[in-house]
């Protein structure tokens, strides 16, 4: 296909994130240029590890791979090991990665490509927002070739790690807070959205149907992140979040979305993190966020189907 | 029957003044008082407006004017809901019924300390008189059999994207509550957006053609339209009558015991009920939240007690 979208996909993998990076790297519509690690759902020598393993194990080899931050900007670190496990990535034994993250830190691919790419990038950081951020405060100019970020993170009703925020924003509120005040065009994929992308045992047996090495490393992802989300917050199935920003990215009919104004909490204690989404339009404020609201689950699971089968 | 006492606590507001009309009509219910607080709109006009459904409706209950103004935060109220004599649609006759000298946050103390068997405080307004009178009183809690508290919510803000208006109007004085140990039901946006009055409901409440379902109307309507201009709504919802409605039938909705926290700290999120509903923070329960409406029983029993006005 001649006009493939460019993308950097940003993760902390994390069970959802590696799903994420199955079908970034599988489909036409995207040309996934490269993948950087940020330190979230556990430290960055673990989701980096994660990734090199994911991607190994898939046959990716020829998507690069950069580490980035290790600590969020201000903050100090939280992970979440009560959901991905100890390693970041509970559940399947991998073989021994063949692969090894580049040279170059992730920000600085992240700022070269962006200014190289003048006919447009889209950026979706799919973990907390610490190498995004940290890219816009060092180049700024990367903002003129940026044409969208589809960030999952936040919500406009209930938050996970706190009852205010989801874990992404609550582990970095200030790098998303820049990312929010940039000026460039964010979609927000929020719990909101994300929990309706629950896989639930009909959807486990279609990924286990497809058979193959890779689809059966879901169904092994799977298993784990649903027990986990079963201890945690009594979910049924668990919710493919990171996915869903892929997915909004490949097709814009994936979900509905509003404009709206989205506020960065930093200053609350309690409500750190929250992203304060003006739903109603009751605040006299410019809307800088296209907020995901409804779920095409058809379309969606089509979709991630169609990438696995692929492997 | 044993019936509640309750006190019902309001600043009318559109809503406030159709839950005055079922409290007051309830058969379980033992409504003492109303005690009113600045909130919708300033005191004066709170107290006028319920002095008017107390009078047009003849209901035998005192009326006691309360605090005009919160606690700590600078007041705001909210005119363009309710319009500016913070009732608009309907016009009254003249008004003779006056409220008792008593001072309102008086009243609740008296009350709770002289009831034997425990009162409940319903407030739909903020909650400036309840926390007045706690200040003011601590030993009612023990008087306290619980507070039926229309306010806040788990989802989206009204007033603001976090905050509820009740709570946003007054979030010292909701901290104050959240705190106080007593058993709180927190019946917020999340559970009220569920009791819309969509046409077909004021159909059938028209239908009833008593003297007070034909005001209802008329509040509906004029309700009605202002949430479509300024929130997109297709009906107005019926907040505050959902937590009369519990006290009527416990079914009326269902509910989840979490903590509440009530923000009053950052600009932002002020007066945000943080709910910790998949209890990720292992703080100690404080509230029952309400969840899910029973629109059927809901609508039932309103149109039921406004037929007792035949």
């Amino acid at each position: 296909m001649a006009d493939k979208k460019k993308i950097i996909l940003d993760v902390d993998p994390g069970h959802d994130d590696a799903v994420a990076i199955l079908l970034a790297a599988k489909n036409e519509k995207l040309d996934l240029k490269g993948i950087t690690v940020v330190a979230g759902n556990q430290t960055l020598e673990k989701t980096l590890q994660n990734t090199l393993n994911v991607c190994s194990f898939a046959g990716l080899n020829d998507i690069p791979i950069f580490a980035g931050m290790a600590k969020p900007l201000v903050r100090e670190q939280v992970i979440a090991d009560d959901i991905h496990g100890d390693s970041g990535l509970d559940g399947p034994q991998f073989p021994k990665s063949t692969l090894k993250e580049e040279d170059k830190h992730a920000v600085d691919f992240i700022i070269e490509e962006c200014l190289a790419a003048e006919d447009g990038i889209t950026l979706i950081p799919t973990g907390p927002l610490t190498n995004i951020a940290m890219a816009l405060i060092r180049e700024p100019k990367i903002k003129e070739n940026i044409d969208e970020i589809v960030l999952m993170g936040g919500s406009y009703t209930l938050g996970n790690t706190t009852p205010a925020a989801e874990f992404n924003i609550y582990v970095d509120g200030e790098a998303a807070k820049v990312v929010f005040e940039s000026g460039l065009d964010i979609t927000m994929v929020g719990l909101d959205l994300t929990h309706q992308a629950k896989a639930y045992p009909e959807i486990v047996e279609r990924i286990a149907e497809i058979d193959n090495d890779v689809s059966n490393l879901v169904v092994e992802l799977l298993k784990f992140f649903g027990y986990t989300y079963n201890r945690v917050f009594d979910f049924d199935a668990p919710p493919l979040h990171d996915v869903c920003a892929v997915a909004g990215v490949i097709d814009k009919d994936v979900f509905t979305s509003r404009k709206m104004r989205v506020d960065i909490e930093t200053d609350s204690e309690l409500n750190y993190g929250r992203t304060v989404c003006d739903f109603y339009g009751v605040v006299d404020k410019e809307a800088n966020a296209e907020v995901a609201l409804d779920l095409n689950k058809e379309l969606f699971w089509d979709l991630l189907i169609e990438a696995l089968k692929k492997y | 029957m044993r019936r509640e006492k309750i006190i019902l606590d309001v600043d009318p507001g559109h809503d406030d003044a159709i839950a005055i009309l079922l409290a007051a009509r309830a058969d379980n219910l033992d409504l003492r008082g109303i005690t009113v607080v600045a909130g919708n709109q300033i005191l004066e006009k709170t107290l006028n407006n319920t002095l008017n459904i107390v009078n047009y409706a003849d209901l035998k209950v005192p009326v006691y004017k309360g605090m005009a103004k919160p606690l700590v935060r600078k007041q705001v109220t909210a005119g363009h809901i309710h319009g500016e004599s913070g009732l608009d649609g309907p016009d009254f006759p003249s008004l003779t019924l006056e409220a008792e000298k008593k001072h309102a946050v008086d009243f609740i103390i008296d009350e709770a300390l002289k009831a034997e068997e425990g009162i409940t405080l319903v407030p739909v307004g903020p909650l400036t008189n309840i926390a007045a009178a706690i200040l003011l009183k601590p030993e009612i809690k023990d008087k306290i059999n619980r507070i039926v508290m229309m306010g806040g919510a788990y989802g989206l803000g009204n007033r603001t994207p976090a905050a509820e208006f009740n709570i946003y109007a007054d979030a010292e004085a909701a901290d104050i509550i959240f705190k106080s140990g007593i058993d709180i039901t927190m019946v917020g946006l999340d559970l009220t957006f569920q009791a819309q009055a969509y046409p077909e409901i004021i159909d059938r409440i028209s239908k009833i053609g008593n003297k007070v379902t034909d005001l209802v109307v008329e509040l509906l309507e004029f309700f009605g339209s202002t949430y479509q201009d300024f929130y997109g709504l297709k009906a107005g919802p019926l907040h505050d009558v959902c937590a009369v409605a519990k006290l009527i039938d416990d079914d009326v909705f269902t509910t989840r015991k979490m903590h509440v926290d009530i923000e009053t700290d950052s600009s932002l999120t002020y007066g945000r009920t943080v709910c910790d509903y998949y209890d990720v923070t292992g703080k100690k329960k404080n509230a029952e939240v309400a969840l899910d409406l029973n629109k059927e029983k809901f609508w039932d029993l309103l149109c039921d007690i406004l037929g007792h006005y035949n």
